[in-house]
């Protein structure tokens, strides 16, 4: 397993991939809608594996004495490294806005604990979505990148909605710093959960998908 | 001892079949794999290392079935294509980093002999290399895990003449260590300098497979102004050219027709069996 979490990152990482965890530190823009951090997440994991089709990536792991298990295990394997980091990253700079600016986020939900836990649904959606139709057929990124960036946005669309519309979310959920630790606390850990099982189900049927293909 | 066995390997594209392929080969001996474009020797290269799902057949190496046996064997095969086509852009030396973590046998000082035989600085990048250098920094890789079979996809064609000739050579004196080499051309010349057995494709199908001087050894080319009806019933893949006609024949033919017969070379064989 470690040699291949060596490949994917000797040989497969984009360097947007990296680059766009920094963007954690948009946590500090005082009114902004911070779901959109973890957008970047994935359009670095859409940059691996379009740059993968450019360097042929998959005929290089063909040569390898590994399964094409493997081959899914290792890109999935690095994409959930790059979706939690990008989330720790964010911790520190959700902390500091909270030290020093006082107000609410006027443009979406606050940054805190509830905030993670949706992070971890929406990576956990675009994993969902985007790696099954990927590995049917990995010359295609674009299309699998659209479908998925479509149903993050959809699920970003529902829960700001939920910040006005649900009283739960409203007054409990978005509200700044560590106010209302339990029910945050619940939100972070049921999305981690959430983010855990679709990503699990997502590899699964990437793996039967990409049994399945002619290469 | 059997390295490679392939028994009714078949692949059904609807516009193309790969029908029942079957040959196998000896440790030690090279085998070209020959056909014209898109007779099937890449789709057969393919589907024994699964790239490609064969609908049925059986594909064993080293008496091992492929399919249960996969990494244990990749361990032991170097499965080249046309040569290092992936990551274009990054050193060799990272390439090697990566691949040796992968490979029980890897022995350092094999690779660094072999990357000072074939001239090859690592801190180039696959793009900067020709074409022939491609495959030999392929043949590294494969030989510094000490591949016992080399599978090579048409490794000869794109380099010049001179290129082609040293890659012969290389495949020689692999052979001389024990090495067992397949590999896929559609250029014949290459197969009469090195090859000791051929296996034949056309249409998805083998015609033949065995050693190659009993091949050609079978065939014969007949020459006349014209045949006859009487004669057409034994020639194959009759062609016109300037001074005549000419056909090939079996050799066990040859005394059945009044004409004059030369030995069939490999391109003969290759250029005529295509007419029929």
């Amino acid at each position: 397993m470690l040699d291949l979490i060596k490949k994917e990152l000797k040989l497969s990482l984009h360097p947007t991939a990296p680059i766009f965890l920094l963007l954690s530190a948009m946590l500090l823009i005082p009114n902004y809608p911070y779901y959109v951090v973890f957008f970047y997440t994935t359009l670095g994991i859409f940059f691996i594996c379009q740059n993968g089709r450019e360097v042929n990536d998959i005929n290089f792991m063909l040569l390898l004495p590994i399964s094409r298990n493997d081959i899914v295990k290792a890109r999935m394997t690095l994409a959930a490294l790059l979706e939690c980091a990008q989330i720790l990253i964010a911790v520190p700079f959700a902390m500091l806005r909270n030290k020093i600016l006082s107000a609410p986020n006027a443009a979406g939900m606050d940054a805190n604990m509830a905030l993670f836990g949706l992070a971890f649904i929406i990576l956990g959606i675009f994993n969902i979505v985007f790696f099954p139709k990927y590995y049917k057929n990995p010359a295609k990124v674009g299309m699998p990148f659209i479908l998925g960036s479509t149903a993050v946005f959809v699920f970003i669309l529902l829960a700001e909605a939920s910040c006005f519309i649900l009283p739960f979310v409203k007054d409990i959920l978005d509200t700044p710093g560590m106010a209302n630790p339990l029910p945050k606390l619940a939100a972070l850990l049921s999305g981690a959960l959430i983010c855990f099982l679709l990503t699990i189900t997502a590899y699964k049927i990437s793996v039967k998908n990409f049994k399945k293909i002619d290469l | 001892m059997t390295v490679l066995k392939v028994e009714d390997l078949t692949k059904d594209y609807g516009s193309f079949i790969l029908n029942k392929v079957s040959f196998s080969m000896e440790k030690g001996r090279i085998m070209g794999f020959i056909g014209r474009n898109g007779a099937g020797k890449s789709t057969t290269l393919k589907a024994m290392f699964d790239h490609v799902h064969k609908d049925s057949g059986v594909v064993s190496f080293f008496g091992l079935d492929y399919t249960q046996n996969e990494a244990k064997i990749k361990q032991r095969v170097g499965f080249v294509g046309g040569g290092i086509d992936f990551y274009g852009r990054k050193k060799l030396s990272l390439i090697t980093d990566v691949y040796r973590s992968f490979y029980e046998n890897w022995d350092d000082a094999a690779y660094k002999r072999y990357m000072t035989m074939f001239s090859l600085d690592e801190s180039k990048t696959p793009l900067k290399l020709s074409q022939g250098m491609k495959v030999k920094y392929a043949l590294t890789l494969a030989l510094s895990h000490h591949a016992e079979l080399l599978v090579l996809d048409e490794p000869t064609s794109g380099l010049d003449p001179v290129s082609r000739r040293e890659l012969l050579d290389v495949f020689l004196s692999l052979q001389k260590s024990g090495v067992s080499i397949l590999f896929s051309t559609h250029i014949t010349e290459d197969l009469e300098k090195c090859a000791d057995d051929i296996t034949y494709i056309k249409n998805g199908r083998i015609i033949a497979s065995g050693d190659i001087n009993a091949f050609k050894d079978a065939y014969a080319v007949v020459h006349a102004q014209a045949f006859t009806d009487q004669q057409q019933k034994f020639l194959i893949g009759v062609r016109q050219d300037k001074s005549g006609s000419s056909a090939l024949i079996k050799a066990e033919d040859a005394g059945k027709l009044p004409l004059p017969c030369s030995k069939a070379a490999l391109d003969d064989i290759m250029i005529h069996m295509e007419r029929e």
